[in-house]
């Protein structure tokens, strides 16, 4: 097995999660770093170089919107869902249930198969 | 929290103009919270050893800054700082390659445009240059070479914190770069064709030959300028470099001016026309009395950068054995 091959799999497999967990997360207000540690309680683990660019990104798109407010005696950046990005986190969370269950049936259907050994 | 503010500096270096002070508040914000929450775990402040280790977690600043770039046409994000640094290195290269060349066709007594031939040609060059770096990272990409930024980057031998606003723009570093090279190869092809730097008033005046002995000293003190000019140009931010690089063309100055000083006789008169006769003891004297101020000026001013220069290394070591 190729290890590389694996983590890409897996990275690719994170990132569209990552989005859906960060938006469904913005429905309430938050700042990145109160973001950072409501994910990992729910056991998604996002370090700091990933989540800020990310929700750049997002905020780019319109999915976010945010503003600065001044919080414990610091300037914070507060980011919530934007009305477009409302939209498009329950279109994507339809999307999830769907594909979800469908990978449920195939999985069930198929189960897990040991890997096929080569005889020499 | 110096440590914090070299990190943030360096990120905000690598970032994209627009949103840097943006970003780098929020990853102000980012770091000390982590630093406070832990404060509160171990109920004391935290050491460098945390502090560091705070910062490793965020990433190099390198990578953290490349994350927050779009994807630019055929180079990746992640590969744009390195594809940068290497393409201003090949053009800086190229251009010091390029005016040592005119330096030394100068120096050689050849006219003066084609002394500056090699200039000139410089754009040519230039484009051909940029086109190998970005084809040679575009192949790299392509046939899936992978660029790892160092990981065992340390927090702590990040540059100081630079208190003053940035070094020069690249404007201005361009255009130091281009007249200081231009300037160079004007003053050693005139000082054998006094009429490119007297004009008409070689007509009565040439200089003496104290300035043609001291020609090895010029094209030194020319390609040590051009060098410097090139150095500001591919690293703008590192100041404390360019006061240092900038000691050997001054200090190089500093002893042209005393041989000249000591020489006494600057200029001689045209012996086809001996009409400032009367008047050359006067210029001699004044030149050279100009010459001595400006190399006590010069010589205060070397002085007290190369106290800055040692004050700012004892002081570095001063901080370092007191947080050790």
């Amino acid at each position: 097995m190729n290890p590389e091959v694996l983590e890409n799999l897996r990275l690719e497999l994170r990132r569209g999660c990552l989005i859906v967990a960060v938006l469904a997360e913005l429905r309430q207000e938050q700042y990145g770093y109160t973001l950072r540690k409501s994910l990992a309680e729910h056991g998604i683990a996002i370090d700091e170089g990933t989540l800020y660019p990310l929700l750049r990104r997002l905020e780019t798109q319109c999915l976010l919107a945010s503003e600065w407010r001044e919080q414990d005696k610091r300037n914070k950046r507060f980011y919530r869902l934007s009305p477009d990005g409302e939209v498009i986190l329950a279109q994507l969370m339809l999307d999830w249930e769907s594909m979800n269950s469908a990978l449920d049936g195939i999985l069930k259907d198929t189960g897990p198969r040991p890997p096929k050994t080569v005889e020499a | 929290m110096e440590l914090v503010d070299r990190y943030l500096q360096a990120v905000k270096l690598a970032l994209p103009k627009r949103n840097q002070d943006d970003i780098v508040q929020e990853l102000n914000d980012s770091i000390l919270s982590q630093v406070e929450e832990k404060e509160a775990a171990v109920g004391r402040p935290l050491n460098e050893d945390e502090l560091v280790e705070i910062l490793k977690k965020m990433g190099s600043p390198d990578k953290l800054a490349s994350r927050y770039r779009e994807q630019q046409g055929l180079i990746a994000p992640t590969v744009m700082p390195i594809y940068w640094k290497v393409l201003k290195a090949a053009l800086g290269l190229a251009f010091l390659v390029n005016v040592i060349a005119a330096i030394v066709t100068a120096a050689a007594g050849r006219p003066l445009l084609e002394s500056l031939l090699p200039i000139l040609r410089y754009p040519s060059i230039a484009f051909t240059t940029f086109a190998w770096v970005t084809l040679t990272f575009v192949a790299l990409h392509f046939f899936g070479a992978k660029f790892q930024a160092p990981e065992q980057w340390d927090p702590r031998k990040l540059p100081p914190v630079v208190k003053v606003k940035r070094g020069k723009s690249r404007a201005e570093s361009i255009a130091a770069l281009l007249i200081g090279a231009i300037a160079t190869v004007w003053w050693l092809v005139g000082l054998r064709n006094p009429v490119l730097i007297m004009g008409p008033g070689v007509a009565f005046l040439t200089f003496a030959p104290i300035w043609l002995k001291l020609y090895p000293l010029w094209i030194a003190l020319g390609i040590a300028e051009v060098a410097r000019h090139t150095f500001e140009f591919v690293r703008p931010d590192a100041s404390r470099q360019h006061l240092l690089l900038s000691l050997i063309p001054r200090s190089l100055s500093l002893i042209t001016m005393v041989l000249l000083i000591r020489a006494g006789e600057l200029f001689v008169v045209n012996p086809n026309n001996p009409a400032l006769q009367g008047a050359i003891g006067a210029i001699n004297y004044g030149t050279r009395l100009g010459l001595i101020i400006a190399t006590v000026i010069a010589l205060a001013k070397l002085l007290l950068d190369v106290w800055k220069l040692l004050a700012g290394r004892f002081q570095e070591a001063h901080e370092a054995a007191v947080g050790s």
